[in-house]
């Protein structure tokens, strides 16, 4: 390389005094251009940001030659030159940033065999050369003209071309046939081949594209250089931002999106599918007497809506209402109360209070974990609605429509199952029909029927399934906008739903649902709005979950900012939540009696929401790529949650490794290596080979971040993430064989552990690359997913579509 | 036409990218109890311990082809695969860079492989670090020998191009001093952070340079620029650089002068997981500031001078034009505030061309404040030709009670 180097500084010489001429006669133009005006403009002087002492002499002179020379000065001061960026080091000093002179230069040292496309390059040069002796004398647009918008869109049209084709590759099969059929060993007229198959392929003739477009550039004046610039920048994140953010932004369509793995993927799914017949047999008779009719008869909707005012139940102590009992009210058949009273969903939640025996205890203790939990401080216009509704100044009733939550259902089409579809595509209807997943039919129709379906990993039926409950309990598709009343439970039910939406990626979905729910401070949101059905019961319905729900949602959505607008506001009622309980008051700030223990472990709760938040913030401003602002937000949740130290500050810095800052992220592995020096264990021992990994794979050796990886897995032959990595970095190392071998082997191996959608992604890419049989290697593996994996699986990982 | 029996393919090798989750977490209380806490605990995607990160340790492949900028190194896998059942022999794979100025051979070996199995298959991966803007065309050529004695080839063609990642400006100021500063703003005109791991003004023969990108704080060089290492899409960032001609050259006023070469900037940077990227600009230039044929500068001035006091300073004076001597007439003009002391209208003596003389004056204030030194005129004796000095320097005038710091 260095030969070359040498070789060429000849030529540069050459260049440079090309370059300084160019220069001068500038130069020249801006003294003459100078000369007129300076008589007219001596304030102006006055107002250059100057250094040295040189304008001040020029004031009053006479003398013309060291004014106009200072002025030239000045005018250079102004302006802000535009420079070329010539090339990268290694052959630098060839191209003073004319393109075309360094390809005068090298030129001669190509072989013959290239010379019909080289003969079309040197004609179209030496237009271009000319043009640009005779329009401009600044070379910048050269530079520029390359990337004028035109030609960025043919590469645009061309990405997205061979993409659709299949991914990552950007091989078509256009060209290889052509190139077959002519299956010629002839040097000279394959050169001619390029042009002729490209340009059957799409218009743009890739040698004539840049030429004739720098020559268009080239007659723009250099004045609209910068200006002209901008726009052609804005354009590009459209084709490019997919790989360029795919780490910080949430996975778009070809990324596999997040997902959970594997969750009693083997026994769960098993022992349901087991009972399914059964259950499926039991509980359709139960679907068709209670679900589907119960929210649309008219009576039962008035009486569910009469219900929070006026029919309590008066002899049910616990303050709480589980499903089964509301149903009970609304009149519908007493098998739906067994059915989903037998497994006591609600006593199931709150476990702990029901052990205990004595009523009286346990009633207290509710009150002041209750108390506790559901503290929320709601804004000025809703504690005087909540005040009057409690000094009974006027009902419930009348209170205006806008200040309520009137939630319903915005689509209640079957979210089916992808992974079924896909079967049908490929495999055909019998091996589709082999497919057995938990559906919303074939479980109890109650909370344990939903956490089965979430355990097992059927999110979308566990959608449906809230869905029917919350359509039994009045507030199903089309009710939004009607008045209803809210229990814990069926804010539980939406916090499920939406939550579920969210692990599915369905932001929108999850939106619109949100939307009734206005900031979660609605007056009927909080239990003191239904004094007779929660006697002295305080705070907010909403779980704190669902705020933090509401609050992440949107940066999903592409609106961060918004995001971190309502975590600040949440950040500050939790803070004045802890500064209440360091007072002495209760949690919204009333004065109340609590034992130092219920303080402590209130105490405790609150902090730990507020470290919650601070960790959405972090996360959120990670998404916003504001780097330094995330990770002054990591750095302080390592204050909430000390346990997490070790993670945080590894994960500051892949952060920085990132970016691209490898020293800072060496700086913060060090941190974790001393943090965990004092806590020995297989899980810190791990993370400390997981950091040097990444930090050798920052500095392009992957060779070296193969062996820690390599070396994780003697410790933990087990750990998904090693194991992936490594056969990743196998691949950089051209060893494309043996790195299938590792992913191919560890799904087969654990299917349960590895059939997650990152490592069926990096699978598939590589099938892809491997050979032109990928298709049936994929459907192999999407084989492997039926068996083992719910309704909520991301099919795109698999790269069939 | 039957299909091709190899099946030849090519990804580009960008960095990979880290997995991010979206934690959805719910309290013990909730509905769920810890269910969405264990599902996210059971992914192996979610970072241990910590599983609200988003950012996890899980490596994916990349996506698209992405964008490519000069500076940046192509690196790209090239795979030949055997889908036929028979072996074939002498396969040689050659891939080729074809920019829009000459063509690049960039397979490490143009060894011929003797035959390669069924289901097997060649790989190999190619760098190529990027030198033009525009569009590059690889190459790839395979050509083997069925069973059956049949020579085969074919080749496929890759385009992409190759843009521009950073926008460079540059702006200078002449110091009185001879000194140069050179003022330089970076713009990352790419889609995605960017890490600046070096700027450096590499100067000519004809500098020396002072980087004036950091501030001492205790001890340690913090860069002006904070904590904020990196650049956002579209940010610009604004270096410093101070030029001091070398002794040699700063002799010789008539050296540097019209057009200098003042050096080049030399950026290093990184993207994402450590990608690198470098380029230098051409060569600086800037048009050194003409004085006429008589340069007056100063070389010594006291800050801060008594009022009504004498204080010196030291002029220097330099004949720029190219071959003439010249005699010189010094006059001193006093203004309202500054008196000079000594005989005006003295001859300074010849000055040969490129010399120059030190000349020590005496001069005091009558009015306090910061007050500018000027009235001093040079006649060319010879072109009858006079040169006025205003303002050529500031001093601070303060009442002689105060005492002067030397």
């Amino acid at each position: 390389m260095s030969g070359e180097k040498m070789e060429h500084v000849d030529g540069s010489d050459q260049n440079i005094k090309e370059e300084s001429l160019t220069g001068e006669v500038k130069g020249r133009n801006v003294i003459q251009h100078v000369a007129q005006e300076e008589q007219g403009q001596l304030l102006f002087h006055e107002e250059t940001i100057d250094l040295g002492g040189d304008e001040f002499e020029s004031e009053e002179n006479e003398t013309v030659s060291e004014d106009s020379n200072n002025f030239i000065d000045k005018l250079n001061e102004h302006m802000m030159e535009s420079v070329i960026i010539s090339d990268s080091p290694n052959n630098s000093e060839d191209d003073v940033g004319e393109l075309g002179c360094l390809q005068d230069i090298v030129e001669p040292t190509e072989d013959k065999s290239d010379h019909n496309l080289e003969q079309m390059l040197d004609k179209e040069e030496m237009v271009t050369l000319s043009n640009d002796s005779e329009t401009d004398h600044d070379d910048t647009p050269k530079d520029i003209s390359d990337m004028t918008s035109d030609s960025r869109a043919s590469l645009k049209e061309e990405l997205t071309q061979e993409e659709t084709k299949d991914e990552p590759m950007f091989g078509n099969e256009g060209t290889i046939d052509s190139a077959l059929s002519d299956d010629k060993t002839n040097p000279e007229e394959q050169m001619s081949e390029i042009s002729s198959s490209q340009s059957s392929k799409d218009d743009a003739v890739p040698v004539c594209t840049i030429f004739s477009q720098s020559n268009q550039a080239n007659s723009q004046p250099q004045l609209f250089l910068h200006d002209g610039f901008e726009p052609q920048m804005v354009k590009s994140p459209s084709f490019s931002s997919a790989s360029e953010t795919s780490a910080k932004t949430p996975p778009q369509v070809v990324q596999p999106s997040p997902s959970l793995s594997k969750f009693f993927g083997d026994t769960v799914n098993t022992n349901s599918l087991a009972s399914d017949f059964f259950d499926s047999f039991t509980t359709s008779t139960f679907i068709s007497v209670s679900n589907p009719n119960a929210g649309t008869s008219v009576p039962e909707k008035l009486s569910s809506l009469s219900t929070p005012v006026g029919e309590s139940s008066p002899d049910s102590a616990d303050p709480s209402y589980s499903m089964g009992i509301e149903r009970s009210e609304s009149g519908v058949s007493t098998a739906s109360l067994e059915a989903s009273q037998s497994p006591k969903p609600f006593s199931q939640i709150q476990a702990v209070f029901a052990s205990s025996d004595d009523p009286f205890a346990t009633a207290l203790n509710m009150s002041e974990i209750d108390r506790r939990n559901d503290a929320w401080l709601p804004s000025e216009d809703t504690r005087n609605v909540l005040i009057s509704v409690a000094t009974q100044q006027y009902s419930a009733v009348f209170i205006d429509k806008e200040n309520l939550t009137m939630p319903g259902l915005k689509f209640d089409n079957i979210q089916g199952d992808a992974v079924k579809d896909l079967m049908l595509r490929f495999l055909g209807e019998q091996a589709a029909s082999k497919r057995q997943v938990l559906n919303a039919n074939s479980v109890e129709q109650s909370f344990v029927g939903l956490k089965q379906l979430i355990n097992s990993k059927n999110w979308r039926a566990a959608v449906d399934l809230c869905g029917r409950l919350l359509t039994a309990h009045g507030q199903g598709y089309g009710k939004s906008g009607l008045p209803t009343s809210h229990t814990t439970d069926s804010l539980q039910l939406w916090f499920v739903r939406l939550a579920l939406l969210v692990k599915l990626s369905l932001f929108q979905n999850a939106e619109v649902e949100f939307e009734p729910f206005g900031n979660l401070d609605q007056p009927d949101l909080y239990y003191e709005y239904y004094p007779h059905v929660y006697p002295g019961r305080r705070g907010s319905m909403v779980p704190f979950s669902m705020r933090i729900l509401h609050a992440e949602l949107q940066q999903y959505l592409g609106n961060p900012q918004e995001s971190l607008d309502r975590l600040h506001s949440m950040k500050t009622i939790c803070s004045k939540i802890l500064r209440n309980l360091e007072q002495g008051l209760a949690e919204d700030g009333s004065m109340s009696n609590i034992t130092q223990e219920n303080r402590n472990a209130s105490v405790q709760l609150w902090r730990s929401r507020l470290g919650r938040v601070m960790y959405s913030m972090a996360n959120c401003l990670l998404m916003m790529k504001d780097y330094v602002l995330a990770v002054d937000a990591y750095h302080s949740v390592i204050k909430y949650y000390p346990e997490q130290e070790p993670q945080l500050l590894s994960g500051i810095g892949r952060i920085f490794l990132q970016i691209g800052d490898i020293k800072m992220a060496e700086k913060y592995f060090q941190d974790v290596e001393r943090v965990s020096q004092k806590l020995d264990g297989l899980q810190n021992k791990i993370m400390v080979l997981m950091n040097r990994a990444f930090l050798h794979l920052g500095q392009n050796n992957f060779a070296e971040a193969h062996k820690f990886f390599t070396e994780i897995l003697r410790i933990e032959p087990t750990n998904a993430v090693a194991n992936n990595n490594a056969a990743v970095c196998l691949l950089y190392l051209g060893k494309l064989k043996d790195s299938l071998r590792q992913l191919e082997g560890m799904v087969q191996q654990d299917p349960k552990h590895y059939l997650h959608e990152s490592v069926l992604f990096n699978l598939t890419t590589m099938y892809e690359l491997e050979s032109s049989r990928s298709m049936q290697k994929k459907q192999s593996l999407l084989e492997a997913v039926a068996v083992k994996e719910g309704d909520s699986f991301n099919t795109q990982c698999l790269k069939l579509g | 036409m039957r299909p091709a029996a190899q099946a030849q393919k090519v990804m580009r090798l960008t960095k990979p990218t880290l997995f991010t989750n979206i934690p959805v977490t719910c309290e013990d209380r909730d509905l769920p109890g810890d269910l969405f806490n264990q599902l996210m605990k059971d992914d192996p995607s979610t970072v241990n311990g910590a599983e609200t990160l988003m950012l996890g340790e899980m490596l994916t492949l990349p996506q698209n082809f992405g964008n490519i900028f000069l500076g940046e190194t192509f690196s790209s896998y090239i795979s030949v695969h055997n889908d036929s059942n028979q072996i074939v022999k002498d396969i040689l794979v050659k891939a080729d860079l074809q920019t829009s100025s000459q063509r690049l051979n960039l397979s490490a070996s143009n060894a011929t492989v003797a035959e390669l199995k069924s289901d097997c298959c060649i790989d190999d991966v190619i760098h190529h670090e990027v030198k033009e803007i525009g569009t590059h065309i690889l190459v790839c050529a395979v050509s083997y020998t069925t069973q059956s004695g049949e020579k085969m080839y074919f080749r496929k063609f890759f385009k992409f191009q190759v843009l521009k990642p950073l926008d460079v400006k540059t702006k200078f100021y002449n110091a009185e001093t001879d000194e140069v500063f050179l003022e330089a703003q970076i713009q990352n005109i790419t889609t995605s952070p960017m890490f600046m791991e070096k700027v450096s003004l590499e100067p000519s023969m004809m500098y020396n340079v002072v980087e004036l990108n950091t501030v001492k704080q205790a001890g340690e060089g913090m860069s002006t620029f904070g904590s904020r290492t990196y650049l956002q899409p579209m940010d610009t960032r604004q270096y410093l650089y101070c030029l001091k001609p070398k002794q040699e050259f700063a002799e010789k006023a008539g050296i540097i002068k019209g057009v200098t070469v003042i050096g080049k900037l030399d950026i290093v940077w990184k993207t994402n997981l450590g990608e690198r990227g470098r380029l230098q600009t051409s060569q600086l230039q800037r048009m050194a500031p003409g004085y006429g044929d008589v340069r007056l500068s100063l070389e010594a001035i006291p800050d801060t001078v008594n009022l009504e006091e004498p204080f010196h300073i030291t002029c220097k004076i330099t004949n720029c034009s190219s071959e003439r001597t010249m005699d010189l007439v010094l006059e001193m003009c006093n203004t309202n505030s500054i008196h000079w002391c000594g005989v005006s209208g003295r001859q300074l003596g010849k000055l040969n061309p490129s010399s120059s003389l030190y000349l020590a004056l005496t001069l005091l204030s009558s009015v306090q404040g910061l007050q500018s030194v000027s009235g001093l005129r040079l006649t060319d004796t010879f072109l009858k030709r006079t040169y006025e000095y205003d303002d050529i320097a500031q001093v601070c005038v303060v009442s002689s009670t105060i005492q002067v710091e030397s």
